[in-house]
């Protein structure tokens, strides 16, 4: 029995079945799925809503030479009879570990301050800033703010906050203006997936430092 | 395995048909039938049967898109797209999972979105849509009796709903809008939006167990 209990709520889920999700939420929203079989129960139910609406639309006639248009394209496809299964890394979510995978060489730890560790996955992108973040057993963020809409998912070992603790697979929303300071669990590291919309900003003084590894930065 | 779901939908038959989603259910299911002869013999008359009748409703779904960057040139694009997808993944469609339907729905929105996010973006994003949603090896822990009987309910209930909370839906799943763009273009407060979705969620009994969920309004 998983003792996750920080979920999206329906609205997200909704977006996210009709696709209308940034990206930086969709890939927390995904991971969060990974850990929790009751969203991702009712996700199967709301793209049945989605399935409905599509085949309930008045059908459109198409262009009389699309079907053999699309038979020739397939006709023209390379043999790809063995597709090998994605690579999973470390047990995690598969969006997590495609991000890893796709950040060459390798995931680089950078200290963020005493006992926060960051590696920013390499996403191409240029609105949003996906990383993971490693918190040491016991050891204390900087207290900060968000500038923007931070996701972050539980994705090893649990942590805390003034509100809550967050365990494995637990999906936590942080609005602009929220200020908040996790601490993680004394009995073993924690590892979380965090997206950011926006930049961050530090409110501690000696916060300032750490700036231009949280900024959203395209690598 | 197909048997499982043939069996519950003749016990559920009188209720079906009384609300007259019974010949919708059988022709989903004679879909299914077809996908999962493409998938399993690359079955072209089974393949020309789909495209008749899903090229036209996938046209339908593409020119209702509202989303930013979108034009109606684009949708037999992604009618070619997504059909083409179809054939290639078809081998890993799993009747007990999803109707036909619901399958090609699923690949029809990630097939937009990634359309739409590889004509906004120069860069390259090394994860496509579907990525989000499929996890390998897994079992669903779903029982197949719970999801036929949503998928009908789903059906039967979608029709009956109230128009505002009809015309949010179409929004969100058909337009590509999401609840925040839904609440600026109808003029109503964002808890609004949401309260009418869930409302129309509840109606339709999707959400598994509303309790557990904190909801932000």
């Amino acid at each position: 029995m998983s003792t996750l209990k920080h979920h999206p709520d329906t609205a997200m889920l909704v977006d996210f079945s009709a696709g209308n999700l940034s990206t930086a939420a969709s890939i927390c929203v995904s991971a969060h799925l990974h850990f929790c079989d009751r969203c991702k129960e009712e996700l199967l139910r709301l793209d049945q809503v989605g399935s409905q609406l599509m085949s309930e639309a008045e059908p459109m006639v198409v262009e009389e030479q699309l079907f053999d248009k699309v038979m020739a394209k397939i006709d023209a496809l390379p043999d790809t009879e063995a597709v090998p299964p994605p690579k999973v890394i470390d047990n995690y979510p598969l969006s997590v570990s495609k991000l890893i995978d796709y950040t060459q060489p390798g995931l680089k730890w950078r200290k963020m301050s005493g006992s926060v560790d960051v590696a920013k996955f390499k996403t191409g992108q240029s609105d949003f800033e996906v990383a993971l973040h490693r918190i040491r057993a016991g050891g204390k963020t900087p207290h900060h703010g968000h500038g923007g809409q931070e996701f972050t998912v539980v994705l090893k070992g649990s942590f805390s906050d003034e509100n809550a603790v967050y365990t494995e697979g637990d999906f936590l929303l942080r609005e602009a203006g929220d200020e908040h300071q996790p601490t993680g669990a004394q009995n073993g590291e924690c590892i979380c997936l965090s997206a950011l919309a926006a930049p961050i900003k530090l409110s501690n003084p000696l916060g300032f430092l750490m700036k231009p590894w949280l900024r959203i930065n395209p690598m | 395995m197909l048997g499982t779901r043939i069996d519950f939908i003749d016990k559920e038959k009188p209720a079906i048909s009384r609300t007259g989603v019974f010949s919708s259910e059988k022709r989903s299911d004679q879909w299914s039938l077809l996908l999962v002869a493409v998938g399993e013999s690359r079955d072209r008359k089974a393949f020309a049967q789909l495209f008749k009748h899903f090229a036209p409703l996938l046209k339908s779904f593409a020119q209702a898109s509202r989303h930013e960057g979108w034009f109606p040139g684009l949708s037999e694009d992604l009618v070619q797209e997504v059909m083409i997808k179809v054939w290639q993944k078809a081998g890993g469609y799993n009747p007990e999972k999803a109707s036909a339907t619901t399958w090609i729905y699923t690949v029809a929105r990630n097939c937009r979105i990634d359309m739409l996010r590889r004509k906004s973006n120069t860069q390259h994003l090394p994860l496509e849509n579907e990525d989000y949603w499929h996890e390998p090896d897994e079992e669903t822990p779903v029982s197949l009796l719970r999801q036929n009987r949503s998928e009908v309910k789903v059906q039967a209930s979608l029709g009956q709903l109230p128009k505002e909370q009809d015309e949010i839906l179409r929004k969100v799943y058909l337009e590509g809008k999401s609840h925040a763009e839904a609440s600026v273009e109808l003029g109503l407060p964002l808890g609004t939006v949401k309260s009418r979705v869930r409302l129309a969620l509840q109606k339709m009994q999707i959400l598994v167990a509303p309790e557990f969920r904190e909801e932000i309004l």
